[in-house]
């Protein structure tokens, strides 16, 4: 009898990769496309809602355009023009405010990935399976970018049939190379933000103040000379800041960088700072909230 | 059988709904304080931008061709009027039109449209609330606007301004129970509350004159109070205009606030009997 029950002990064994390995990256690289199919199959249950989200970008960008227009008296600004060397608002706020629905990508479906399950009810579930916690922020994350995408194509044919646009097409594929570099550091930033989210439970306060607190910190509707100097050196610390100036480098003709540096590199140095500094902070909040027991409370 | 006596229809009564009401949204930002830092503090995040991009495109802090169409070249000023009674409209929308949506997540939704007692009154009660709270959120940025953004006030020009809050706070009103009465039927009034600020946000002179749309798009502003709301301020506060000199405004407020008023009651009176009858009140 006991020797019965050691052998039916030993059927009900689940063998899961784990450690630095292939089979590992592949079960975690399709717990991330899981994670992705999933919010798109709930987001594509209410269309309505999908739509409004698509549009939103385009909604948020339209003031920022008026009020330009406005304050010039036309298209071109002369004070622009001697800031960054080309005078061109609309083009100017187009390229800037593309990137700010992927910041959204990271403080807000990164940042609350984790709070979601908690609502559906499922985050329990999820915490016990042998799947990493990050696997999930980044299937989230995935969803998202490519939500944004559509939003920002969207954006960008009204733009550009009712205003046009002057847009270098040869420097697309350059300035796709630093968006993807940005990317990866936004991605750190979220987990780091979506750690915050364990631990202070009404966290949507900390991703609205951070999302606004980026978007002032980072050259959208201005050059980073107009901020204050403190302001100018914070903005150094997030990734918005360089991708904007180096993708509008090759973006915009005549356009001239209002920070001296290797674009390149200094997002490099981002990525490799957030992704370190947003996995470290995730793991020991996950510990803590484990050891506390408080995962579970709203 | 139950009595129900018959100064539940009173006035008293239903003052006393509105008061209850009130009572326990006060409780409930008193348990969450962050929520009123944040509505505080963070309009102010949502214009600096707004600020900063004026100092870039056009050098300074006056713009000749704003004074085109606003009549002041000072858009700082603007601006941060435009803010602040924006946050009447954020707090209507998401506090007072998504009530009817929170009492359901609470679980006590059922109970409420089940008291004796007239539920335009709970909605009032919870729109009155949001009112104080909005009101002290843009005291509060007021102070703020004085000390920091060029904003000038005198004592002569805040009876005038306390009038249009208040006519403007009841147009809202009548948004909201439009709103409510929505999502009495439809569930998600978020998605409605959302782009009903997106109307607000591009439609009315928030960040930027009217003039400076298209006239399709004026004649849909002029149909909102926030825009009537704004010109008159502005016009009291920036242009140093007399309270005579902006009557026609403050009389195409009122009517339409009254028109909001009465589509927001009959509305969700309507809606009320018609998801009483259908059984679906207290779906998700």
């Amino acid at each position: 009898m006991k020797r019965k029950d050691e052998e039916f002990r030993e059927s009900r064994k689940i063998l899961c990769p784990y450690g630095f390995t292939l089979a590992n990256l592949k079960a975690e690289m399709r717990a991330i496309w899981e994670s992705n199919v999933k919010e798109w199959k709930i987001e594509l249950t209410y269309p309505i809602s999908f739509t409004r989200q698509c549009i939103e970008p385009l909604i948020f960008l339209l003031p920022f355009i008026i009020y330009g227009l406005v304050l010039v008296g036309g298209r071109y600004s002369e004070s622009l023009m001697h800031l960054v060397g080309t005078g061109d608002i609309v083009t100017y706020i187009f390229t800037g405010y593309i990137i700010m629905g992927f910041i959204g990508t990271s403080v807000w479906a990164m940042g609350f990935s984790i709070r979601k399950e908690q609502w559906y009810g499922t985050l329990e579930s999820i915490y016990v399976t042998p799947t990493s916690r990050i696997s999930l922020v980044l299937g989230m994350a995935l969803h998202s970018v490519v939500h944004q995408g559509i939003a920002v194509l969207f954006e960008f044919s009204v733009i550009y049939a009712i205003f046009g646009l002057a847009l270098k097409i040869e420097g697309i594929l350059p300035a796709l190379v630093i968006f993807a570099l940005m990317m990866f550091a936004l991605c750190g930033f979220g987990i780091f933000v979506s750690s915050l989210a364990l631990i202070l439970k009404e966290g949507w306060i900390i991703s609205e103040g951070l999302y606004s607190v980026l978007m002032i910190l980072s050259p959208v509707a201005y050059p980073l000379t107009v901020l204050p100097n403190i302001a100018q050196q914070m903005s150094k610390v997030f990734p918005t800041a360089p991708a904007l100036i180096g993708m509008r480098s090759f973006l915009i003709e005549n356009y001239t960088p209002e920070v001296i540096g290797n674009v390149f590199l200094h997002l490099l140095a981002l990525d490799l700072a957030w992704i370190i500094f947003g996995i470290v902070i995730f793991s020991v909040t996950d510990i803590y909230v484990r050891k506390r027991g408080t995962l579970g409370k709203y | 059988m139950i009595m129900r006596p018959s100064e539940t229809y009173s006035f008293r009564a239903n003052l006393l709904i509105i008061w209850s009401e009130v009572v326990k949204n006060v409780k409930f930002l008193l348990a969450y304080p962050v929520i009123f830092v944040f509505w505080t503090i963070f309009p102010f995040f949502w214009f600096i931008p707004f600020i900063f991009q004026g100092q870039a495109f056009v050098g300074g802090l006056q713009s000749a061709s704003f004074e085109q169409f606003a009549g002041t070249p000072d858009y700082i000023p603007f601006i941060v009027i435009g803010a602040i009674l924006n946050g009447y409209v954020l707090t209507s929308l998401y506090g007072v039109g998504e009530s009817i949506r929170r009492e359901a997540y609470r679980g006590t939704l059922d109970y409420l449209l089940s008291s004796p007692c007239n539920k335009a009154f709970i909605l009032i009660g919870k729109a009155m609330s949001e009112s104080i709270n909005g009101t002290m959120y843009a005291a509060i940025q007021f102070v703020v606007g004085i000390l920091f953004f060029g904003i000038e006030l005198t004592i002569d020009t805040i009876m005038p301004i306390v009038l249009i809050i208040f006519l403007l706070i009841l147009g809202l009103y009548g948004i909201s129970l439009m709103l409510a009465a929505v999502s009495l039927q439809f569930k998600q009034a978020h998605d409605l509350a959302h782009t009903l600020e997106y109307v607000f946000y591009v439609f009315t002179p928030v960040r930027y004159p009217l003039q400076s749309l298209p006239f399709w798009a004026q004649v849909l502003g002029k149909f909102l109070p926030l825009t009537y709301a704004l010109v008159a301020v502005r016009s009291i506060m920036l242009l140093k205009q007399d309270v005579l000199a902006i009557y026609q405004e403050i009389f195409l407020l009122l009517v339409v606030d009254i028109a909001l008023i009465f589509l927001g009651f009959y509305l969700f009176n309507w809606m009320e009997k018609r998801t009483k009858s259908s059984g679906t009140i207290s779906h998700y």
